[in-house]
């Protein structure tokens, strides 16, 4: 099949990504790099392309034959395929254990490489992780304990459009490069011409390029063995320091990956001593990932600030993280302190709409006067939203998705235990043979094996994984709401949670109320799409019928557990609770009390009430109390963002 | 196979629906568009389109013996493996049988688990037996023919990996329990979908070479139509099918001509740059957008038996190859017409 490659030395332009690729492939301890971009960018081409050109004397040989440079970790790859598992053929001949070494072993002197690196399971990405930082695969599982050496180049793609990577793996890359498409027409055309040339005659083509190939083949077994010899001078060891700490990376890992690129660049350039240049030539790429604005001193939450803090201020990452924020907030600016100026704006623009309001924040709930006049508002900034989950039960369900973990009825995920009831013919090795240990020597052994099976023997699989959930939406589209841009930050939280939604594959549902009754904007849908379309549309204005929205909301959850018993809904109440609308002679908060304590009955149903109630001279905390009644997890709008103390700490400051 | 296709619904019967029978005819002449993503509402005679393909196809040669469709200049390392791997004897001598077959159209259905997608081994018959038994996937039918996923985007997130894994490679992997089995696996993917009920990830979407919208005709003359033809269709689908043979006799000979047409097609400089400027000036993500205007250019140029792409050539490609591929922000529907986003 490797006849077959786009040459490397025929992908047009992307300088930044082939250098990376290339001071990898002359130096391992570089680390790795991640490639972010849009898709159809030559990302893979080009990483599959340089597996063609590494020197074969470093690569792991195995019996089977060589090991292609690149190893390619498949998203469903299970956790044996990657680390090892049985070697089942040898384990039944001659009845001992035998181990069967996995991806990270034939990986072992070439690159790893994981397409959408972002999407990757979390067990598996941290078997990867473990291996690549220790150069050492170790397997402790299905009663094997082995290790062997696995000291690889992880090379990993991502569009940042499918969520985000988690900051501790994207630190784990040595260097990240940025691809954008061309934006120059002349090489767009001959990018069409040589890849027609590729497709019509790939063998013509490759022959063609494969002078300018074994250039760079020789080039890197050259700076290979050079590199030992390259040294830093001691004032450029300052320059590096220098640089990072001007861009206020954590840690010392920066500096480190930086000069090992800078020896690889000198090495590749064939001299052994590093320069300005070859500094400056890799800083970009080091730095990219890690650059962070300065911060005043954290808060005593560590572990908290670490996690959200490298994305956040990664430039080149906000970049890309600004579009959407952007988008979401019809031409508004995503970084925060541009947002309250905005929210400022925003105030003067609704004068009237703000005067209408006084007299419905300050009065009691149930006699509020709300304005009956119908409002659009815009979609607030979105953020990042905090860890939504269910809690792990004992059931067994099967799909998509990476919100809440479960027990599945697939064969993916993680195996944890083995049963012996029969489902999917996901056989447990290690169990099975345990079971048929005790009989061996009273069964007839007609085949020479070394283990004699019987069906009772077979135990299968029960493996985890994360799936998606149903998120209900119920969201309070009442006159109070309008009030003080308050509707524009509830939806701007909304399409948080609608984003994040997206990310995790959940299917979703949005009902809405207002005046008198309560509408269901949505039906139980996987268009997320659809969802920020009606969010967008939405109409505010109107008293609120409070329980009206939750029996809607509570029926939409009902008439999904019918059909579908084990899915796990999520009830998300976006109010500021000032229910003024019963649905029958009650009064109204008494009725929204009332519901919501019926409700909470239904066990299989998960609450969250978001209070977008902001803090005042007068507060009424009629959501906090609604959210105790149903047994809901109770957040302010602000607290719905992960990591949320660190932003909280950058606005006082600015 | 064979019975089946006795009874499709002709492929040249279907009325008006012009964009996607043309997008279906482009993939069928030239393989390496990629495939196409059918959008539309219900009824709208998306499956039979499809269904009616076997109607159409060409015919390939195939090694004979083992279920992979292989060519018979496939790596030889490979056929032995395959050979392999079902228990058959290797076949002996320089040359192995071959049949020939048509283009095969196969399904995958929504609910479909990775073991039947990906093929199988058989490790209860393997713990027993103490041999391996491969239990060969839709992959592997579908290799070198088209793979038709009807309502794609409710597909399981897992199935869509395991699609987009083979699509970006051209193999297969089937892996289990310490036995790893490849073979090769390029395929034309077709799938229909309505917007409604959920959209595509981008890196699935952009694995569609073209993208076509339909909708119910709006033509009252064009509906009637429609009825009568299904009526007659039901009610003797032999005579039916006779009656629409010459006409699909004769696409059939014309794909054939743009089959080896095509390699003599070329593109002016001033097109190329021309599809270029386009592309940037709407604002697609990536290179694949252009490569494919290019492609589809080609191909509609051979179908016309012109050896030159010309500028309506461009025009018409645009319309298939970028509806899916404009940037759009996060949770936006994707555009229903490409010439509108200019004019904006």
């Amino acid at each position: 099949m490797s006849s077959k490659l786009y040459p490397f030395s025929a992908v047009i332009g992307q300088e930044e990504l082939k250098l990376s690729l290339l001071l990898n492939a002359v130096n391992p301890k570089i680390g790795g790099v991640v490639i972010r971009g849009e898709k159809g960018t030559a990302k893979s081409t080009a990483v599959r392309a340089l597996g063609a050109l590494l020197p074969g004397e470093q690569r792991a040989v195995e019996k089977t034959g060589c090991t292609p440079a690149v190893v390619t970790l498949p998203l469903n790859a299970t956790e044996d395929m990657v680390a090892g598992g049985i070697d089942f053929q040898r384990t039944m001949k001659e009845g001992r254990r035998a181990f069967q070494p996995g991806l990270l072993a034939k990986a072992d002197g070439g690159i790893l490489y994981v397409d959408e690196v972002n999407l990757l399971d979390d067990h598996i990405v941290d078997i990867v992780l473990d291996a690549a930082a220790s150069g050492e695969n170790r397997v402790e599982r299905e009663g094997i304990s082995f290790s062997h050496k696995a000291s690889f180049v992880l090379v990993g793609t991502m569009n940042p459009e499918e969520g985000e990577i988690r900051p501790q793996l994207l630190d784990r890359f040595g260097l990240c490069v940025e691809v954008t498409a061309e934006s120059d027409s002349d090489k767009r055309a001959e990018l069409m011409v040589r890849r027609e040339a590729f497709d019509a005659d790939s063998r013509g083509f490759i022959l063609k390029y494969r002078k300018e190939n074994e250039r760079i083949s020789e080039k890197i077994v050259a700076a290979r063995s050079l590199l030992h010899r390259v040294s830093v001078p001691s004032h450029l060891r300052g320059f590096v320091t220098e640089l990072c700490r001007e861009n206020n990376v954590a840690g010392h890992r920066a500096d480190l990956v930086m000069e090992q690129a800078a020896k690889a660049h000198a090495a590749y350039r064939g001299t052994g001593e590093i320069t300005v240049d070859d500094i400056t030539a890799v800083a970009g790429l080091v730095l990219a990932h890690r650059r962070r604005d300065p911060v005043p001193p954290p808060p005593p939450e560590q572990p908290q600030e670490q996690r959200s803090e490298p994305e956040k201020s990664d430039p080149e990452n906000d970049e890309r993280r600004e579009q959407p924020r952007e988008e979401a907030g019809q031409g508004r600016n995503g970084d925060p302190g541009n947002a309250s100026r905005q929210e400022e704006v925003d105030k003067g623009d609704r004068e009237e709409n703000k005067t209408d309001d006084t007299d419905g924040s300050s009065g009691t709930g149930d006699n509020a006067v709300t304005p009956e006049m119908e409002q659009f508002f815009d979609v607030g900034t979105t953020f990042k939203v905090r860890k939504i989950s269910s809690p792990k039960d004992r059931k067994t369900r099967r799909g998509s998705g990476r919100r809440s973990r479960s027990r599945v009825s697939q064969k993916q995920g993680r195996y944890t235990k083995s049963t012996i009831l029969r489902k999917n013919n996901d056989i447990a090795l290690d169990a099975t043979l345990r079971a048929a240990a005790p009989f061996q020597r009273h069964r007839d052994n007609e085949r020479g094996m070394a283990v004699v099976l019987r069906e009772q023997d077979i135990r299968e699989k029960i493996r985890e994984k994360r799936l998606g959930n149903l998120l209900i939406f119920v969201v309070d589209a009442s006159g109070s709401m309008g009030a003080k841009g308050r509707m524009v930050a509830s939806k701007g939280a909304v399409m948080s949670l609608l984003i994040d939604a997206y990310q995790k594959r959940d299917k979703i549902a949005m009902v809405s109320f207002r005046k008198d009754e309560a509408v269901v904007n949505l039906p139980v849908t996987s268009s997320v799409e659809l969802a920020a379309t009606m969010l967008r549309e939405m109409p505010v204005g109107g008293r609120t019928p409070f329980s009206a929205g939750m029996v809607k909301g509570y029926e939409i959850a009902r008439n999904h557990l019918i059909k579908e018993p084990e899915a796990r809904p999520i009830l998300i109440v976006i109010t500021d609770g000032k229910a003024n609308k019963a649905l029958g002679p009650g009064k109204p908060l008494d009725e929204a009390f009332e519901v919501s304590r019926k409700i909470s009955g239904e066990e299989r149903i998960r609450f969250l009430v978001v209070d977008t109630e902001e803090p005042g001279l007068i507060n009424f905390g009629l959501a906090g109390k609604i959210a105790g009644l149903l047994g809901a997890e109770y957040y302010k709008i602000g607290d719905l963002q992960a990591g949320s103390l660190l932003n909280i700490v950058k606005n006082a400051t600015t | 196979m064979n019975t089946k296709t006795q009874h499709a619904y002709p492929f040249t019967a279907i009325v008006g629906q012009d964009q996607m029978k043309l997008a279906l005819i482009l993939n069928i002449i030239n393989p390496t568009l990629s495939g196409v993503l059918i959008r539309g509402e219900k009824g709208t005679a998306k499956s039979t389109a499809v269904r009616a393909l076997a109607d159409i196809l060409p015919e390939i040669d195939v090694i004979e013996g083992i279920p992979f469709n292989l060519a018979h200049d496939e790596d030889p390392d490979v056929i032995r493996e395959c050979f392999r791997v079902m228990g058959q004897e290797i076949p002996s001598g320089d040359t192995v049988p071959l049949k020939k077959h048509k283009v095969r159209v196969v399904e995958l259905p929504v609910g479909a688990t990775e073991d039947r997608v990906v093929g199988t081994l058989d490790l209860e018959h393997a713990l027993k037996a103490g041999e391996k038994r491969i239990e060969p996937g839709l992959l592997a039918a579908a290799h070198r023919g088209i793979l038709y996923v009807d309502e794609v985007n409710l597909l399981d997130d897992h199935v869509v990996d395991v699609l987009l894994d083979s699509a970006a490679m051209g193999v297969n992997t089937i892996e289990r329990e310490g036995v790893s089995f490849s073979h090769p696996s390029r395929f034309t993917l077709v799938g229909t979908m309505n917007p409604e009920e959920g959209e595509l990830r981008p890196q699935l979407l952009d694995r569609f070479g073209l993208c076509v919208h339909i909708e119910g005709s709006s033509d009252p003359v064009e509906r009637v139509s429609v009825m009568e033809r299904r009526f007659a269709f039901e009610e003797t689908p032999e005579a039916f099918c006779a009656r629409w043979k010459e006409e699909s006799a004769g696409l059939v000979g014309r794909i054939r001509r743009a089959r080896e047409l095509y390699p003599k097609v070329t593109v002016s400089r001033d097109n190329l740059l021309a599809i270029a400027n386009y592309c940037l000036e709407v604002g697609v993500d990536g290179h694949r957008g252009d490569i494919i205007i290019m492609k589809t250019a080609k191909t509609i140029a051979a179908y016309d038996g012109r050896e030159k792409v010309e500028k309506a050539d461009i025009d018409k490609a645009v319309m298939l190859a970028l509806p899916h591929r404009i940037r759009r922000q996060p949770l936006q529907d994707i555009v229903m017409d490409v010439g509108t986003v200019l004019q904006r």
